[in-house]
């Protein structure tokens, strides 16, 4: 897949054994394999694209599933570049890795303004099947959420609860801005429209 | 000790025969190399100085011993320390009653542990158990080398019983490997190198010294996480496969026209500014390697990168994109590495090293060419199927009473030798049959007394080392084999190496 054919960045950063890696496998190539295929860490990052229907218009996701070792973070930047759309994943049943959202949020408010953030909880089937496995506070969750104005999904690989959902909500907020976008720079082109106008006069 | 009065007897007899045979075009050599040549321990040699220099640890006196690397010499006086040492270590296990890993039998009866742990003998890094549970025995291990190196010397190696103690330190780490196998010390310490260039390759080495300037008591465990399986993955290669004894790499058996299709679909579809390696390879074995013209890669570091793909099922679900350190190339500083899958079945896989951090899609569009045109030509039938039927039976040589055989040529770093076959099938006697090698390996390369020729008969199989300017040649033989016939047994192999070696090595470096 061409770079020149993504449409949207979209990165996904997370503590390892977040579950990054399943909730791409699910959402590219519907499947789970997360109970036979004993877990593998990702190294690096790995490129896959998807492209979707929203409202009639084909748009090509290029996802970025990046490793979450920490070894990784000081070279995360190329990664995460450019990305229109992060997912930071936690994992529903271990709140460190939820506390490094934040350092994620962080990172990102720094160098990546206009990059949207989706905070996503993951392994919400094992939640379902024991609650007592909860270890991350879904008001906590969502009051994190509000503060930096991101939606919060919980999602499930297993089943595939909530997955598509996300990437839709990526590709429609996506489409959303770039009319905007689209008009302003329309908007621009205009205005230098107008102002090369009085030059050319001159210069006839 | 007869054998080896015979072994130098041999040698100086046979000298005459040795320069007989065809020295200045041994098979598979190549005045236009990929690689960088290596000798076994020459740059281990080199390494070692390098070691004691950053340990901040030399003396005058050590460094004596280093350059002439008497390894005998310097055992004796390290013995004397080391069976005091080791009386300490036997009663200290016992002590540790509550310590599970340290005393069960299957913990102690392993024959290879490797350790790493920081200067401040924070654990890091354990073969066998866990590390967590060994923090006792690491902080021993720590106890030593900093005892031994306030005496103004530096702990190399001990041995206790039939059990080898190695200690290497470099950059605030220190690596410890325990045998009670075939391995010299000399093997240990290169196959800790190894491990120690594994940790380089993921970190840099800059980042390492950084991280230890800036806590001396940092538990490096947090950046390795996940990289666990690549030193277990390394160690366990160490154990099996020959060319990293050897300094060497296999490469796949492909005809010369197929291999050449393969170097120039990458040449052509990948020729990018910055890119500096191009290579394919399969199964640890290389099948093409291009680079541009002012880089060499080493060996050690191809190992690296075999090792790499080898060890993580990641690169199989999608295409990646991975900081990678070659610590021989640039230790500093990292490679952006694209790795993918040509195949289906994941046996044949690409990787495109280059400086440029945004070239992914670049380089994923080469790929993708690249695959097209080795379809076309049916490359990749060709690479699977010399994948599936087995590369060469001894029998094709020809050779009566040769069981096996490893074959390095020195000016390619690439090594060639048979498959396995009766009754080398059990995994108790390939572990054989490869101490075997180690042994001749370390006899012929003994730093005080390196050898030509050796010929030593042992009780199940007649064993033929012999080292010129061009290669490296080990030979098994069955037990009855005489000197004479062994030596004519060898030269009619090396003639037979010499008419496959278009199929065996690669001997034209590609460039872009």
């Amino acid at each position: 897949m061409s770079g020149n054919k993504v449409d949207i960045k979209v990165v996904l950063l997370g503590k390892s054994y977040a579950g990054k890696t399943c909730l791409v496998e699910r959402y590219l190539h519907e499947r789970f394999n997360g109970e036979t295929v004993p877990y593998q860490n990702t190294i690096g990052a790995a490129f896959g694209a998807k492209k979707v229907d929203v409202n009639g218009k084909k748009i090509v996701l290029g996802i970025w599933d990046t490793a979450g070792s920490e070894r990784y973070e000081s070279m995360s930047r190329i990664y995460y570049r450019n990305a229109k759309a992060a997912i930071l994943c936690f994992d529903l049943t271990d709140k460190s890795s939820f506390d490094r959202i934040r350092f994620w949020i962080g990172e990102l408010q720094t160098h990546e303004e206009a990059c949207k953030i989706y905070i996503c909880a993951t392994k919400k089937d094992i939640i379902d099947a024991d609650p007592n496995t909860r270890d991350v506070n879904e008001k906590e969750a969502q009051a994190l959420a509000k503060d930096v104005m991101a939606e919060l999904y919980e999602t499930s690989s297993k089943t595939g609860e909530n997955i598509n959902e996300l990437f839709m909500a990526i590709a429609q907020y996506y489409l959303e801005t770039v009319k905007t976008t689209e008009v302003k720079e329309d908007m621009i082109y205009l205005n230098e429209v107008k102002k090369r106008l009085p030059c050319s006069c001159k210069s006839t | 000790m007869s054998d080896l009065k015979e072994a130098e007897h041999q040698n100086t007899s046979e000298s005459s025969d040795q320069g007989e045979f065809l020295e200045e075009n041994a098979p598979g050599e190549s005045e236009n190399p990929m690689l960088i040549a290596s000798d076994s321990y020459e740059n281990l040699n080199y390494e070692i100085l390098d070691g004691t220099s950053t340990a901040q640890r030399q003396t005058p006196n050590t460094e004596s011993n280093e350059t002439s690397t008497g390894e005998e010499s310097n055992n004796e006086e390290q013995t004397e320390t080391a069976n005091d040492v080791a009386k300490k270590k036997q009663e200290i296990v016992p002590v540790e009653e509550d310590h599970d890993d340290v005393n069960s039998e299957h913990w102690r009866s392993q024959s290879k542990h490797i350790f790493i742990l920081s200067e401040a003998g924070k654990p890091i890094y354990s073969r066998h158990g866990s590390e967590d549970k060994l923090v006792t025995i690491m902080g021993v291990m720590q106890a030593l080398v900093s005892f031994v190196g306030d005496a103004k010397d530096s702990l190399r190696c001990m041995i206790a019983g039939d059990h080898k103690f190695v200690f290497l330190v470099r950059d605030h780490l220190l690596l410890v490997g325990v045998s009670s196998g075939m391995d010299s010390t000399h093997q240990i310490l290169l196959q800790l190198t190894y491990v120690y260039n594994q940790v380089i390759s993921v970190l840099t080495q800059s980042t390492l010294c950084k991280i230890f300037k800036q806590r001396r008591n940092y538990d490096l465990r947090r950046m390795l996480s996940g990289a666990e399986k690549f030193f277990d993955n390394l160690i366990n290669l160490m154990d099996s496969e020959p060319g990293l004894l050897l300094g060497a790499v296999r490469c796949l058996p492909l005809d010369g026209s197929v291999r050449e299709i393969i170097a120039q679909s990458i040449v052509q579809h990948a020729k990018i500014k910055d890119l500096v390696f191009g290579l394919i390879i399969t199964n640890n074995q290389l099948i093409a390697l291009v680079r541009i013209k002012k880089y060499y890669l080493h060996p050690m570091d191809l190992h690296l990168i075999m090792n790499l793909v080898n060890a993580s099922e990641s690169f199989k679900t999608a295409e990646s994109w991975t900081p990678l350190c070659l610590p021989k190339f640039d230790s500093s500083g990292f490679l952006q590495a694209h790795i993918s899958y040509l195949d289906d079945s994941c046996n044949t896989c690409l990787l495109l090293l280059t400086v440029d951090r945004e070239s992914f899609f670049t380089l994923s569009d080469c790929k993708s060419k690249i695959k097209e045109r080795l379809l076309k030509y049916n490359a990749l039938r060709a690479i699977s199927d010399s994948l599936q039927k087995t590369a060469y039976g001894i029998q094709q040589c020809g050779i009566n009473d040769l069981r096996h055989f490893l074959y390095k040529s020195k000016s390619t770093a690439q090594y060639t030798s048979p498959e396995l076959e009766a009754p080398y099938v059990t995994q108790k006697e390939k572990d054989r049959l490869f101490g075997l090698y180690k042994y001749l390996h370390h006899r012929i390369h003994t730093s005080g007394r390196p050898l030509k020729i050796l010929f030593h008969v042992g009780p199940y199989e007649t064993l033929l080392g012999w080292v010129t300017q061009g290669f490296e040649l080990y030979a098994v033989f069955g037990p009855l084999v005489t000197k004479t016939s062994a030596i004519h047994a060898v030269n009619k192999l090396l003639r037979w190496i010499k008419r496959e070696e278009d199929r065996l090595f690669i001997l034209n470096s590609v460039t872009f």
